[in-house]
């Protein structure tokens, strides 16, 4: 039989020749039919299954498009398909479905179709088939980015700070805030370096401030003398940790003859806690309470054990005049008595820990340990960060990652153990650097998880892509200004450090409110009176303006200075009389502060029946801003500070009109009691 | 030798066709005769089919091919970034093994531009024409002859320590040893085909082993820096 | 009904069309086989009649005809290929993930492609040694095997041009290993690697010039000596039928 049919098909040449060609046309029409039977077919189909039977069915399917999709974007080199499989990107309708590829999109500030998918979530986006769309193949590297790093994304267009993108947000500040931007170069798309925004202290004079022993105990593990320490460990040996504390104490220019007295020695702890509370140090400096928890700001370093660190000389130096030590400090001139610093400089040296330095036994150094120790500093390029006698700041000390985010695999040695993914070796890298081998020289942080993805998301948005994305696309973000005030307020400015907490002109910190337009917003009077002693005027808040023994003649100039200088541009101040508000329009103001805004949910007019703490107290409003300001205010208050929670009601001129009249009353009332 | 005249005699059985004759057949012309028995068939359609049915089979076993197995495509080209090892084609990974073990003058130049030219002039060569026996002539002359050739080339891969060249040498060697000590009438038949190769057939023989052994080492066998790995081991 | 099927094959045969087409038509008679070849430009490189010892398939293993057949595959494929590709940087590159990813049987083409040329390589090396070894290239075939090892040459020369196309990372550095072996040759050999590049490293200018030559110089240079190497094969006697080996 087998012979017969053998015979039939391959007989002879001709039948050889008609039976191959038979096989030979089967075996290509196997090719359209695997075209046919693609991925990408089976899920429109599933697709169209899916919506049969919803509600909205005729909308949808007269919405879908077979067949494969794309988003080509030339100019950026976009050829995205993903719309092929993922087809109902835009239908909000299925926001219930849940089985990808088939979820609506959440709602984001673009159009789907404006950048594309694979810009953000990274993947092959020209590819139509599951495993080569998402995973990393021979052919294709990047694999589709984990959503917990999408909001880096964001960060290829926007150097600024979106409100959308808090971890992009945070990643960068840490990337400024923990020295990273010292060693490593990062440049942002048309901006420059990124710049760190809390300078390590200088150490050229650090012989006067603390002794060999304690820099020895801080060199070897930093959190142990203060949890919230910004330096990271740099895992030195004992050996090391010797010579580079000698090094720095050989370094360090003499101290000068000691300026003040040495504090009462038997101080009292309470009238010292007092100053320290008065002073609001806590609002920049942190401490340890009797229950373990770090409070207070990280502007300055935890005070915890501070009296284990500093020289009484030196710390009464410090607190006398910051700018002396470190003319770069943040920390204000306070212009304390003679008695409040030896209360407040007792109270601080009586914050010791025994164990501290108690292990430390160090011999006096020998020149080879300096020697030693000024090639270790050299190495570990502790010079990025902090001012050292004899050791030049060393240029592109770590390798510069402002392309990081877009690395080559090939170019980067994982270590034993970690995923080849970019970002799981960004995770190992700041996770354990010295995973990557002992010579590795970054520093072991102690950042907790969620820190460490924020600052993946931060490196992986420095792409290269970013780097040559047309600059039309580019949004800056925002820079500080190097404003200076002039003169003599501008002295005084600068004395107090009033930047540190308070923004001017694009310049400051942002735990104060901004300045910039403060002389519109208030009345002199009350301003001069608020320099010399500082209210509060929002109760509900523990950070509060300090007093800084301002002087009468001292307050004037800067009250001028303040209410001649920083003008609002949108308004004239002197327009608005108090005078004039009629008794209507105050009872008018009264009935919609009440009852149609109810103001009183987030603010205080009567102190014994309003209970708001969201916003300012206004029992003295009359006496403290000007009628002017207040319209405006009401009408738009985005428009005099943006990002203010005040909401904007879209008042009428009338309304606001009639509210100024009754909140300009709240000063007399109490001013007549 | 130049006066006297070669005699090259044949016989052919069937005296239908062929008349006994004699030929004489001198040096540089062609030795052979022209036969008149071998059947012929017309090149349509028979040889044009069996030719279009050999080349459908191969058709059809390359779309099976194209349809089972991917060819491969890499990552876009990156002059910044050398994989390594970076391998030239398969056919030219011999020439790559080489250079491993040679300057590139001699791996890259002189060898590949000797075998070019040794194929071309191959049909120009008399000891390409001769068809005997190696060793059924002169044969302890030839020999010595081939014992230095041997002893010298191996020694030279020896010093560049060349063992993928050295080891397929040897082996032929030893062939060729084997059939010099074969008689033409030796009771195996083995023996009978060694002794029956002409040199020109050891020459190709030894140079066909010898590119496939280190095309196979070169495809299969070097990893990074070129360096020795076991493909079954990764 | 195989004899009907013949019948309607004559009968079509006999057509007018059909005898303006194929000028000798086809019949049951060897004159008319004849004609067959005789008048058909391709088929007139070869004789009429061909022996039938070399028909058979020990005699060649048919290698040289399976080397003419993947030269046509990569011919078709090849041609189709052409309409999807631009010899740019990096859009060739792009056209690879078109080929894959959106082109009708895009995958296939390439494959085919592919799978073909390194298949070309393989038979013309495996058609080189049968000869030698059954001792085909003895006179009167001398010249037919220099042409013969030309057209090796051009063969390597067609796969090694068309493995830098793709413009993937495979590409790239095979061709840099293979120039820079160029570069080796004394005195002229960077002048050589120069020419070839069109430049000093592989680049836009190199992938073009491999473009033009894979595509148009070398396919026409082969087809040119392959046209020699069959017309020879007919004029050297036919396909050598390996009487020699008896003596």
């Amino acid at each position: 039989m087998l012979r017969r049919i053998g015979a039939f098909l391959f007989g002879d040449s001709a039948r050889a020749f008609g039976t191959l060609a038979a096989v030979l046309l089967v075996c290509l029409a196997i090719t359209p039919a695997k075209d046919h039977f693609r991925e990408w077919h089976r899920y429109q189909k599933k697709y169209l299954g899916l919506i049969r039977t919803r509600g909205d069915a005729a909308t949808l399917q007269r919405r879908f498009q077979d067949g494969l999709q794309q988003t080509w974007i030339p100019e950026l080199g976009v050829v995205d398909r993903c719309t092929t499989c993922h087809v109902a990107m835009k239908e909000i309708s299925l926001q219930d479905v849940a089985t990808q590829p088939f979820r609506p999109h959440p709602s984001i500030p673009h159009t789907l179709t404006e950048f594309g998918c694979a810009m953000c979530h990274r993947g092959q986006g020209a590819a139509t088939g599951v495993q080569e769309a998402h995973s990393s193949t021979l052919a294709w590297e990047q694999p589709v980015l984990a959503a917990r790093y999408v909001e880096s994304g964001c960060g290829q267009c926007h150097s600024n700070a979106l409100t959308g993108t808090p971890q992009l947000n945070l990643g960068r500040k840490m990337l400024a805030r923990y020295g990273c931007v010292s060693c490593h170069a990062i440049r942002e798309p048309g901006q420059g370096r990124m710049q760190s925004t809390n300078p390590a202290p200088p150490l050229t004079r650090i012989s006067a401030k603390t002794s060999r022993e304690w820099i020895f105990a801080w060199l070897k593990d930093p959190q142990a003398y203060a949890q919230t320490a910004t330096m990271p460990n740099f895992q030195l040996s004992d050996d090391d940790a010797r010579d580079i504390s000698a090094f720095l104490m050989n370094q360090s220019a003499a101290p000068p003859a000691a300026a003040s007295p040495a504090p009462a020695a038997a101080a009292d702890p309470q009238a010292g806690a007092s100053v320290y509370g008065e002073s609001f140090c806590a609002s920049c400096h942190a401490t340890v309470n009797a229950a373990g928890l770090v409070v207070g700001g990280n502007i300055g370093p935890e005070l915890t054990r501070i009296g284990s660190k500093v020289k009484p000389d030196w710390l009464m130096e410090w607190l006398s005049s910051p700018k002396k030590y470190d003319p770069h400090t943040l920390m204000p001139r306070y212009r304390f008595e003679q008695k409040q610093l030896d209360l407040l400089a007792g109270f601080l040296q009586a914050k010791t820990d025994s164990d501290l330095l108690a292990k430390v036994q160090l011999q006096p150094a020998s020149a080879g340990q300096i020697a030693h120790g000024k090639i270790l500093v050299k190495e570990r390029g502790c010079a990025s960060c902090h001012e050292i006698n004899g050791v030049a700041k060393p240029e592109s000390f770590a390798p510069d990652l402002t392309m990081i985010g877009s690395q080559s695999l090939a170019k980067i040695v994982f270590a034993e153990g970690v995923a080849h993914t970019l970002p799981d070796y960004l995770q190992a890298k700041i996770r354990n650097p010295h995973s990557f081998g002992k010579a590795t020289k970054m520093p072991q942080y102690t950042f907790p998880a969620s820190q460490v993805d924020a600052l993946v998301t931060a490196l992986l948005a420095q792409t290269e892509r970013a780097q040559a994305l047309p600059a039309s696309l580019r949004v800056a973000g925002k820079r500080e200004s190097d404003y200076h005030p002039a003169g003599k307020a501008g002295q005084l400015i600068a004395d107090m450090n009033c930047f540190s907490c308070h923004a001017i002109n694009g310049r400051g910190g942002d735990m104060a409110p901004e300045l910039t337009w403060e002389g519109s917003s208030v009345q002199r009077k009350w301003l001069v009176s608020f320099l010399k002693n500082p209210n509060t005027l929002r109760p509900a808040l523990i950070r509060r303006m300090p007093r800084f023994n301002v002087t009468n003649a001292e307050a004037e100039t800067l009250a001028d200075y303040i209410m001649t200088v920083y003008q609002t541009p949108s308004f004239d101040g002197g327009e608005l009389d108090a005078a004039k508000f009629g008794p209507d329009e105050v009872e008018h103001g009264r009935q919609l502060f009440y009852s149609k805004y109810a103001c009183q949910s987030c603010h205080i007019v009567d102190s014994k029946s309003d209970k708001g703490y969201i916003g300012p107290t206004l029992t003295h409003v009359g006496a403290r801003l000007s009628a002017e300001w207040i319209v405006q205010w009401l009408k738009n208050p985005q428009s005099l500070r943006p990002g203010t929670i005040e909401p904007n009601r879209n008042m009428s001129d009338e309304d606001a009109r009639a509210l100024t009249a009754y909140l300009m009353k709240q000063n007399r009332e109490v001013a007549g009691k | 030798m130049t006066d006297e005249k070669k005699f090259v005699t044949g016989l052919d059985s069937d005296s239908r066709r062929t008349p006994l004759r004699l030929a004489f057949v001198t040096r540089r012309t062609s030795p052979q005769v022209k036969v008149t028995d071998d059947p012929v068939v017309m090149t349509y359609p028979e040889g044009i089919l069996r030719a279009v049915v050999a080349v459908q089979s191969l058709a059809i076993a390359l779309v099976v091919i194209s349809l089972i197995w991917d060819a491969p495509l890499e990552e876009l080209a990156d002059p910044m970034h050398t994989p390594n090892p970076a391998k030239a084609p398969w056919y030219f990974l011999g020439l790559q093994e080489l250079l491993h073990y040679f300057p590139p003058v001699v791996a890259g130049v002189i060898i590949p531009g000797l075998v070019v030219a040794a194929l071309i002039v191959i049909p120009y060569f008399n000891i390409n024409i001769e068809a005997e026996g190696i060793w059924l002539k002169n044969r302890q002359r030839r020999l010595r002859i081939f014992g230095a050739v041997v002893v010298i080339f191996s020694a030279v891969m020896l010093l560049f320590q060349v063992y993928a060249v050295l080891m397929p040498t040897l082996t032929i060697a030893a062939f060729m040893l084997a059939a010099a000590r074969s008689a033409p009438d030796s009771p195996v038949r083995f023996r009978r085909w060694l002794v029956s190769k002409p040199v020109a057939y050891w020459v190709m023989t030894w140079f066909l082993v010898q590119a496939s052994v280190l095309t196979i080492i070169g495809t299969f066998f070097r990893g990074p820096g070129w360096s020795w790995i076991w493909p079954w081991r990764s | 009904m195989a004899k009907t099927l013949e019948g309607y094959i004559s009968e079509l045969q006999g057509t007018r069309v059909w005898r303006s087409v194929f000028r000798g038509g086809a019949g049951a008679n060897n004159l008319r086989r004849s004609l067959a070849v005789q008048q058909n430009v391709f088929l007139h490189l070869a004789s009429v009649k061909i022996s039938r010892r070399s028909l058979s398939f020990r005699a060649t293993w048919f290698l040289g005809t399976l080397s003419l057949g993947t030269f046509l595959i990569l011919a078709i494929t090849g041609i189709l290929l052409m309409l999807y590709y631009h010899p740019s940087v990096p859009q060739a590159y792009a056209d690879m993930k078109d080929l894959q990813f959106v082109v009708s049987a895009g995958v296939f083409l390439r494959n085919l492609h592919r799978w073909s040329a390194h298949a070309m390589v393989f038979l013309v090396f495996a058609h080189m040694f049968k000869v030698f070894y059954r001792g085909a290239y003895r006179s009167p075939r001398e010249f037919n095997w220099v042409i013969g090892v030309v057209l090796l040459i051009l063969t390597l020369l067609l796969s090694y041009t068309g493995y830098l196309l793709p413009w993937d990372q495979l590409a790239f550095w095979a061709i840099t290993v293979g120039a820079n072996l160029m570069s080796s040759v004394p005195v002229l050999g960077q002048k050589f690697r120069f020419l070839m590049l069109g430049g000093n490293t592989v680049n836009a200018n190199a992938l073009l010039r491999f473009y033009v030559l894979h595509c148009v110089i070398l396919p026409l240079t082969a087809a040119v000596f392959l046209a020699i190497h069959f017309w020879r094969i007919r004029k050297d006697g036919g396909l050598y039928t390996g009487q020699g080996d008896s003596k």
